[in-house]
């Protein structure tokens, strides 16, 4: 930690590197799972971003205990909003792919496929 | 206690405490479980309106806190003037939504949980204060949606639903980005904070958080062209779902973005850019679409693009107080009227446009989709006309004209496509379906139905244009429509009694040339109106229809603002539009004469808030202190009324609207409402007249006039069929009256009016006459009549008054009007019009010995020997009319000296009007000689012409072979170039709908690239390049 | 090919927005006025040590109401979506019976994922809180990826799971639903909470049903407690609203020994309720996938 690059700054490149990762296979892949897989694989990156920027150089868990007293708290801890809605985004991104899950579990037995490219019934 | 259990808060204790609780009554039973969530659903929507009421009232916005903490630290909620209207509003379409969708709701304790906690996420997506928390409900709305749309299990649905998700999520994602990044920068999450900090939030972290947010708004209201997955759910969801998802969801995403408004001041441009693209785009591509909840979901999208136009340009040139009424309007406009219009598809059961299924025989069900198409149109009387106008009106007094005109062509679309499907809808069809729906199902569509129309007023009365004398016509209509079951005689008698009150009342406050056109408008449609007792059947609506069109003219005439004049303008409008589709193969030519009347109309809102702009005043004496300025108001205004007056170029909805219109109607079109055209030209032209351009308009004008009247007549020539020809004759002779106004001078108004007078009463009497010819003989076409003299000697005695004057032949009261325009046209230099006058005397005298002689001489149709004289219901009013044209023909001066009276304020002359001559400041005049020069020569003309005739090979001295080859040569030589070249128009636009819905793959993973790379547009459009790059 | 050019752009021009934000980022040297609020006053006000479950619960309790919502609203769908109301859905489901043998290779996974973060915890607790109900998140995704594989060769005929399998099941299932527990009631204090074990519980579950393929979840006593559980939470916030300072606050109760297990007012009460809820959904779910 004495040179290079912040902690946050690399989970931060980290994150977002995901994020690509997650959008590209979200796009090129034909397989309705992949692309689930793509989302969900974006939405941890951007998870990742998230919790990132609540860093404090030099700075710890947000839990008093002897090792970070209410004294000290305010000034070693880390912003605890980021992580506090990371939680929630956690469990709504849990949701919409649970719900896409399922969705793709209809889709196959509607077509006995997975490709996209079969779903277009509706177009224009 | 009250304040205690209606407070705002319940709305969430009631939604998720009711949703949390639905498992556990489906455990005790269906009852309890349908009791439990009607209860909850009732209750939000009834906290919502009690909290509502309470602010309307004066009392203070609520803020709702939670966890015993002030805001930055904790959570807190708003729920003020504004949320209180989206909330209840959106709560009480959704509790009717429910009772629609209830067939697939009860006893689904799934779907119930669902539908209550979206209700619920709408409404903590209008009150919240926290951008995170807005994020929550977000998707909380989100998932229920995506749940609910798993209610329809087709193949179709399924994908679609799989698009819509996608979509969405990746726009969400970007909003929770965006949040987290500005959290990063700002250090609050608080968008009351964020806002009075807005000056803070720079640099490129801050201003792409601030993007992630805007885009993920805008996606999720469906913009052109990253839009294809929420049509498809549009099209493929149940109707209720579907009409959730237009009207709810949407609504809880916009009103998210006027909270947020204030954040991107930057990107104002650019939303409205976005809207406007949303709007045009959609409603062009509607025009292709037949499946019904597509075609409704091209429509709400439209919608929500040009809220956001409106909300973004409104804020932009600081017309915030507008913005209630705009947004207000146009959004409750939308809810309603959508709303209905999806749960009426869904209850008819029809997908496509054109499916068999027709609606001519169910008049209940025909008016509700008429009366919601009325509404989408954005015609009066219901709330998105005053918000139009208004937009409108700010719009262009902030000088922004090129929004005018992307208004006025995406409304114009839009209206093309909804009244399409009307029309589709009228069509008679031979097999009836079977029972319809039954009243239960349709109880959600009266509801909107009548909130639509309650919402109107409310509407009217923040636009202060609330009275009673403007809603006259309405109200008389619906209180005849209750009578509807009445014999028709009965109908038609107390239809007349409601109009000659109603009118006269209305007159007595109209003043100048409006009073004058008022009296002899209200006189003329009365008499006429009478001649619908000769029809004995039923006529269902027919009555009401009339009575609305008919008062309306009155109160058009003494409106004293632009507004009240629009107003009544669009009714009468709609009101002859309706009635015209009363007409049995009125069909296609409906929607031809709609939307030239929409077009016309929007040229007069145009020119009408160009005057408002000049002049800082709706009032229409602002059309006469106008300046010189006011030349281009005048031009559209001009534009506007001459489309309605069926001048060349522009006349092609005419023939098929007078043709097709129900015979006694047409009378009352040709002879009563083309004046109401005529009188928006006359009091258009007094901006002319101050303009400086003055004398080039008039003489453009003067030629439009005159050419319309040749053209006219070689139309009429044209035909073989004896009402088209009358039709034509109208447009004709119309063309005289405008070429009469051309001339701004006295003399040309005063022969404009007395040409009106003669037009109205001779039209009148022709039209009736030939309905009794068509009542007697079932036939239109001059190869089915003949030799009529002897069975119709009254209807032939009439028909020739008429025609001798119209022709402008002595002694009748035609005579005099023309001759002195012609020479009035010599007087101004205009001597190529005077010539092009003589032609068309000439013309005009051909088609009208046409008429006399294919009805009335010659020999008998084979079969009708029998043909007895029409009925004396038709004989009266003609009678009546030629009464008037006799006494106007010796006693002139009782016309005229009103008639100059009122001109004279505007021209100092006078004229004295002597049986033969006339007596003006130039010294006397007699028409005489001129009226002997011009008919001496058509008669060379005509000699000519048969002589042309005779000179081929085999040509006999029968008259009827005479027409039959003038008919040919005129169809050879005057190709139907107007015809043709709005058909062009039509194709052209059909073939670009066409290409643009090309972006619509309907492959998911497309659209998904569709979202993103609309973010990175709207990024682009915001940062520049700069914005791709680290160092910028 | 032209399709993968266009998205190719797509990606790098988002590589560059995303670039220009790294560029643009300084790491945070100390707490904005806010957060330093939330640091300082937390421990006082609410009594917990663990700042961020004091926020989750109180500060930002009505985000986690909502966000109980939306799982609650996912059981909902997955049920809707996934009713058998027809036969090649039952016999879908017939099939899915084969995941077993696959699972074998992911059933450690959890767990030790579970483990590796709770030791972790003290120094990144943050991310660890993310990080538990991340694995759940795969790990659902990981089922139903096997729902559809299998779904695909439908000759696998179903198999028992492997004595490896079911002898881990006997020995870890204790230990996961003690350690679940422990992360539930002890959130108000350490790194953990409601959603966690809850995350955790579920998991367990899941390791079971993996275990036992032909064994039944009761569906209908889960749902039933997941309601009561919301219900209740519905009705500590309203307790929060009548005898304390507004809705969802916690300090009804008294707020006791800074660090004492029972403390933090109603703060363990709500996350117990939140535990029991999200692990029943979360099985439910789970469930539902299986069938």
């Amino acid at each position: 930690m004495t040179t290079g690059l912040p902690v946050s700054t690399i989970l931060l490149i980290t994150g977002f590197g995901l994020a690509l990762i997650g959008i590209w296979g979200m796009l090129t892949h034909r397989n309705i799972m992949r692309i689930i897989i793509g989302f969900a694989v974006m939405d941890t990156g951007l998870h990742l971003v998230m919790v990132a920027t609540g860093y404090i150089t030099g700075g710890t868990a947000p839990i008093l205990d002897g090792a970070l007293s209410k004294a000290d708290a305010a000034r070693r801890a880390i912003d605890p909003i980021p992580s506090a809605l990371v939680v929630t985004a956690i469990v709504i991104g849990l949701s919409v792919t649970a719900v896409m899950l399922a969705y793709a579990i209809r889709l196959y037995a509607a077509k006995k496929t997975l490709s996209i490219d079969a779903f277009t019934e509706s177009k224009w | 206690m009250v304040a205690l259990l209606f407070h705002p808060l319940n709305i969430f204790l009631l939604g998720l405490g009711g949703g949390f609780l639905i498992p556990l009554l489906y455990r005790l039973g269906k009852p309890w479980l349908h009791a439990g969530f009607w209860l909850a659903l009732a209750g939000i929507v009834a906290v919502s309106g009690v909290s509502w009421l309470g602010i309307l009232q004066g009392g203070p916005t609520i803020e709702v806190l939670t966890a015993g903490a002030a805001p930055p630290l904790s959570i807190n909620l708003r729920f003020g003037l504004q949320e209180g209207f989206f909330t209840f509003t959106v709560g009480l379409v959704s509790l009717l939504g429910a009772l629609h969708l209830w067939d697939r709701l009860k006893g689904n304790y799934g779907a119930l949980l669902l539908y209550l906690i979206l209700v619920m996420g709408i409404d903590g997506m209008v009150m919240t204060r926290d951008l995170f928390n807005l994020f929550v409900f977000l998707e909380i709305v989100s998932i229920a949606t995506y749940g609910l749309l798993g209610l329809e299990r087709t193949p179709a649905a399924m994908a679609a639903a799989f698009k819509y998700i996608m979509a969405t999520v990746i726009a969400s994602t970007l909003f929770l980005l965006g949040t987290v990044l500005l959290y990063y920068v700002t250090g609050t999450l608080n968008i009351d904070a964020l806002i009075e900090g807005r000056a803070e939030i720079t640099g490129p972290i801050a201003t792409t958080a601030l993007l992630m947010v805007l885009a993920c708004l805008i996606l999720e209201l469906k913009p052109f062209p990253a839009n294809g997955w929420g049509l498809d759910v549009y099209e493929t969801a149940p109707s209720g779902i579907a009409s959730l998802v237009s009207v709810g969801v949407s609504a809880g995403v916009f009103f998210a973005l006027w909270k947020l408004l204030p954040l991107f001041e930057g990107q104002l441009g650019i939303i409205a850019v976005s809207g406007g693209i949303t709007f045009l785009f959609s409603n062009l591509i509607g025009l292709k679409q037949g499946k019904v909840q597509r075609l409704l979901g091209y429509s709400s999208i439209s919608q929500m693009g040009l809220m956001m136009l409106a909300l973004a340009l409104l804020t932009k040139i600081g017309a915030t107080a507008s913005i209630p009424l705009v947004i207000g309007g146009l959004f409750v406009n939308h809810l309603l009227a959508k709303a209905g219009l999806f749960w009426l598809a869904g209850v008819l059961k029809q997908d496509d446009v054109d499916a068999r299924t027709s609606l001519s025989g169910r008049p209940l069900l025909l008016g509700l989709l008429a009366l919601f198409m009325v509404a989408i149109a954005g015609l009066p009387p219901f709330p998105g006309f005053w918000a139009k106008w208004e937009l409108v009106m700010q719009l262009t007094s902030a000088g922004k004209l090129p929004w005018i005109a992307v208004i006025l062509t995406g409304s114009l679309l839009e209206a093309a496509y909804m009244f399409n499907w009307f029309v589709r809808a009228l069509r008679p069809s031979e097999e009836r379906a079977g029972a319809g729906p039954d009243t239960v199902a349709l109880l959600p569509v009266y509801g909107v139905a009548l909130l639509l129309a309650g919402a109107g007023y409310l509407a009217a009365r923040l636009s202060g244009a609330a009275s009673l004398w403007i809603f006259a016509p309405l109200a008389v209509g619906i209180v005849l429509y209750a009578l509807d079951r009445l014999p028709g005689r009965v109908k038609g008698v107390l239809m007349l009694i409601a109009v000659a009150l109603t009118g006269t009342w209305l007159v007595e406050s109209a003043v100048g040339i409006a009073w004058l056109f008022a009296v002899l408008l209200l006189a003329g449609s009365v008499v006429i109106a009478a001649a619908s007792l000769y029809r004995e059947d039923q006529r269902p609506g027919y009555y009401p229809m009339l009575a609305v069109l008919l008062i309306s003219i009155p109160a058009l005439l003494r409106s004293s603002t632009s507004l009240e004049f629009f107003f009544s303008w669009e009714i009468i409008t709609l009101s002859s539009c309706f009635l015209i589709a009363k007409g049995r193969g009125a069909g296609p030519h409906v929607l031809t004469f709609l939307l030239f009347s929409l077009v016309s109309a929007f040229f007069l809102l145009a020119g009408f808030a160009g005057i408002a702009a000049l002049s800082g005043t709706t009032s229409l004496t602002a059309l006469v202190t106008s300046g010189p300025d006011a030349t281009i108001a005048f031009v559209l205004l001009a534009i506007g009324f001459l489309i309605k007056a069926g001048a060349i170029g522009v006349h092609v909805w005419l023939p098929g609207a007078y043709t097709e219109a129900d015979d006694d109607f047409t009378a009352m079109l040709s002879a009563v409402v083309s004046k109401v055209a005529i009188f928006g030209l006359l009091t258009g032209t007094y901006l002319a007249i101050r303009s400086e351009a003055a004398l080039e308009i008039a003489h453009g004008m003067a030629w439009i006039g005159m050419l319309t009247t040749i053209v006219g007549a070689l139309l009429a020539l044209r035909q073989t069929d004896f009402k088209r020809l009358l039709a034509f004759s109208s447009m004709s002779q119309l063309g005289y009256i405008v070429t009469a106004i051309a001339l701004m001078s006295h003399l040309g108004w005063v022969t404009a009016l007395y040409l009106v007078a003669n037009h109205m009463m001779v039209k009148g009497i022709l039209f009736l006459a030939v309905a009794g010819i068509i009542l007697r003989t079932g036939t239109r076409d001059f190869a089915g009549t003949g030799g009529l003299a002897r069975a119709m000697p009254v209807t032939f005695i009439l028909v020739v008054v008429a025609l001798i004057s119209m022709s402008g032949l002595p002694p009748l009261m035609g005579f005099g009007g023309k001759w002195l325009l012609l020479s009035a046209m010599t007087d101004k230099g205009w001597n190529f019009l005077a010539i092009a006058g003589l032609i068309a005397t000439f013309l005009g005298f051909l088609y009208m010995i046409r008429l006399v002689a294919g009805l009335f001489f010659g020999a008998r149709a084979a079969g009708q020997a029998d043909v007895r004289e029409v009925p004396l219901a038709l004989i009266a009013p003609q009678v009546l009319l030629v009464v008037g044209i006799l006494v106007l023909s010796f006693y002139p001066k009782l016309l005229m000296d009103p008639v100059s009276a009122a001109i004279d304020p505007q021209f100092a002359a006078t004229l004295v009007w002597e049986g033969m001559s006339l007596y003006t400041i130039y010294g006397y005049w007699n028409p005489t000689p001129v009226m002997i020069g011009a008919v001496g020569a058509a008669a060379v003309l005509g000699v000519i012409a048969w002589l042309v005739y005779r000179s081929g090979v085999g040509r006999s001295g029968s008259l009827a072979r005479f027409y039959a080859y003038y008919r040919m040569v005129i169809e050879r030589a005057v190709p139907p170039v107007a015809t043709e070249f709005w058909s062009g128009v039509t194709g052209f636009t059909l073939a670009t709908a066409a290409t643009f819905r090309q972006v619509y793959t309907g492959n998911g993973q497309t659209y998904a690239l569709y979202v993103l790379v609309y973010f990175l547009a709207l990024y682009l459009a915001s940062t520049g390049p700069a914005g791709f790059w680290i160092a910028g | 090919m032209m399709r993968h050019v266009v998205i190719a752009i797509v990606v790098i021009l988002f590589g560059l927005v995303f670039a220009r934000m790294v560029g643009g980022y300084v790491e945070l040297s100390a707490l904005r006025p806010l957060a330093e609020q939330y640091v300082t006053l937390a421990p006082v006000e609410l009594g917990t040590p663990n700042i961020i479950t004091g926020i989750l619960i109180t500060y930002r309790g009505f985000d986690t109401l909502g966000e109980v919502a939306v799982l609650f609203m996912v059981a909902a769908s997955v049920g809707l979506l996934l009713k058998k109301d027809d036969a090649p859905a039952k016999a879908k489901a017939a099939s899915t019976k084969a995941i077993p043998a696959k699972a074998s290779a992911t059933k450690p996974v959890v767990p030790k994922t579970a483990a590796a973060r709770a030791a972790a915890a003290r120094t990144a607790a943050a991310k660890a809180n993310a990080g538990a109900r991340g694995s759940a998140q795969t790990a659902v995704a990981v089922t139903s990826a096997k729902v559809a594989e299998s779904a695909e060769d439908d000759e696998t005929a179903p198999r028992e799971a492997s004595e490896i399998v079911r002898t881990g099941t006997e020995v870890l299932l204790p230990l996961i639903f003690t350690f679940g527990a422990y992360v539930i009631v002890n959130g108000h204090l350490s790194a953990g909470g409601g959603f966690q074990g809850g995350a955790i519980v579920a998991s367990g579950v899941m390791l079971m049903l993996l275990a036992r393929p032909g064994s039944a979840l009761n569906v209908a006593m889960l749902s039933i407690i997941e309601s009561f559980a919301g219900v209740f939470y519905v009705g500590l916030g309203i307790l929060g609203l009548v005898l304390a300072g507004g809705f969802l606050d916690p300090r009804f109760l008294p707020i006791g020994t800074f660090g004492a297990f029972i403390s933090a007012g109603a703060i363990p009460l709500i996350s117990a309720l939140l535990g029991i809820k999200v692990g029943a959904e979360l099985s439910v779910i789970i469930d539902r996938f299986r069938s």
